[in-house]
């Protein structure tokens, strides 16, 4: 019995310590009009070849490609709207995510020659304000990717807890077997 | 993989998985002895962690199962050890899901328990050597099974995800070889120096 115990606590070792684990996720932003993003599994890994389907509001396919050697997608609508993007690994896993309208900021084409002066005129803070959206969602892009990341992720913690909470089932499941046997059951 | 996540399967899948479910575990928590909780409680815990580490491969990813290890240990109580790692997993991590814990479990669970109710004879008999040859074929074709199970399942519910067969086929051959490796070893070790340990199928 004491082998065996050790035996199964040198397994638990081993699996617990490279906590990468098995959950299909997507990532997807929005810079400029065109939706981006990358499948991955929680704990690493990334589908090479998985299915990526985007529908519009109203359940309609619209776009669909296979994803590359990172896992990478990237469309461009023709015209901003809300959509859902549905990842399909092929065996099972799948994730999706919605992107709203919201997210695609104001509508205006690539600026060509603005120049921003000190009382600027009404059809320039339109240009300014795209300029400054797309700067924003560059800048945030690896804040977003860093918080989905984490989001995801197997903590030791979590292991060890559920191991904890095994080990009480197994005494709670003895005290029950003990007592019924000292009511003078079996 | 044998994880499948909410929102996949249709509703009368989900509820024949759960009844399903609740039939595998009811049966064997009946017959539930004082001296197999220890083992049982074990076996959840290697479940749980084991199952939790997936290796990338091509469009997917793929982790151990040891059903069919389970089964020859512990025989029916595969089902209550397969639940409590399912539902930790799902609640700690969000690994598959409540709608679909039934399904998960019939397919990883019922496998393990046949080869067990099928293996307990010839591995008993066996030397250690034989003892793990057949139980890590066993376990390969548990692995086959859930696999099965899972794409049946998939299929049943909708047509936008059912898997296609080479993605199966390149995802569950190595993982097939790995759990047969894996196991094989396991019994041939216990054979050799704890062969009672092995008789969890037999009441």
């Amino acid at each position: 019995m004491i082998r065996r115990l050790a035996l199964a606590l040198a397994l638990l070792a081993v699996t617990a310590m490279p906590a990468a684990a098995h959950r299909l996720k997507l990532f997807a932003t929005i810079e400029g009009g065109t939706i981006s993003g990358y499948a991955f599994f929680i704990g690493g890994g990334r589908p090479e070849g998985a299915t990526i389907v985007i529908r519009d509001a109203a359940g309609t396919e619209v776009h669909r490609e296979v994803t590359d050697g990172e896992g990478r997608f990237t469309w461009t609508p023709p015209a901003p709207g809300s959509f859902v993007v549905t990842v399909d690994a092929g065996d099972g896993h799948a994730a999706d995510i919605r992107l709203g309208e919201e997210r695609f900021g104001p509508t205006v084409s690539a600026p060509t020659t603005t120049m921003p002066t000190a009382q600027a005129l009404p059809a320039d803070t339109a240009a300014i304000e795209a300029a400054v959206d797309r700067a924003v969602a560059r800048q945030i892009r690896p804040l977003l990717e860093a918080y989905d990341e984490a989001e995801g992720r197997v903590r030791f913690n979590d292991i060890v807890g559920g191991i904890g909470m095994i080990v009480g089932l197994a005494g709670a499941a003895l005290w029950a077997s003990s007592r019924r046997r000292g009511k003078g059951g079996s | 993989m044998a994880h499948i996540p909410d929102g996949v399967l249709s509703l009368p899948v989900g509820v024949a998985g759960w009844a399903g479910a609740a039939a595998l575990t009811g049966f064997a928590l009946r017959s539930l002895k004082e001296e197999a909780i220890p083992g049982t409680a074990i076996l959840a815990a290697v479940f749980f962690t084991v199952s939790l580490v997936a290796v990338p491969v091509g469009p997917s990813s793929v982790h151990l199962l040891l059903s069919g290890l389970m089964g020859l240990m512990i025989g029916p109580l595969t089902a209550p050890a397969v639940l409590v790692g399912l539902v930790l997993q799902a609640l700690l991590f969000g690994f598959g899901g409540v709608t679909s814990l039934g399904v998960n479990l019939v397919n990883i669970a019922l496998p393990g328990i046949l080869a067990g109710l099928v293996l307990a004879g010839p591995v008993a008999r066996a030397t250690p050597g034989r003892a793990g040859v057949i139980a890590g074929i066993g376990a390969g074709l548990c692995v086959a099974a859930t696999g099965g199970g899972v794409a049946l399942a998939l299929a049943l519910s909708s047509s936008d995800f059912v898997p296609s067969a080479r993605i199966m086929l390149v995802t569950y051959l190595p993982l097939m070889a790995a759990e047969a490796l894996i196991t094989g070893f396991s019994v041939g070790f216990l054979k050799r120096v704890k062969p009672e340990a092995l008789a969890g199928a037999r009441p």
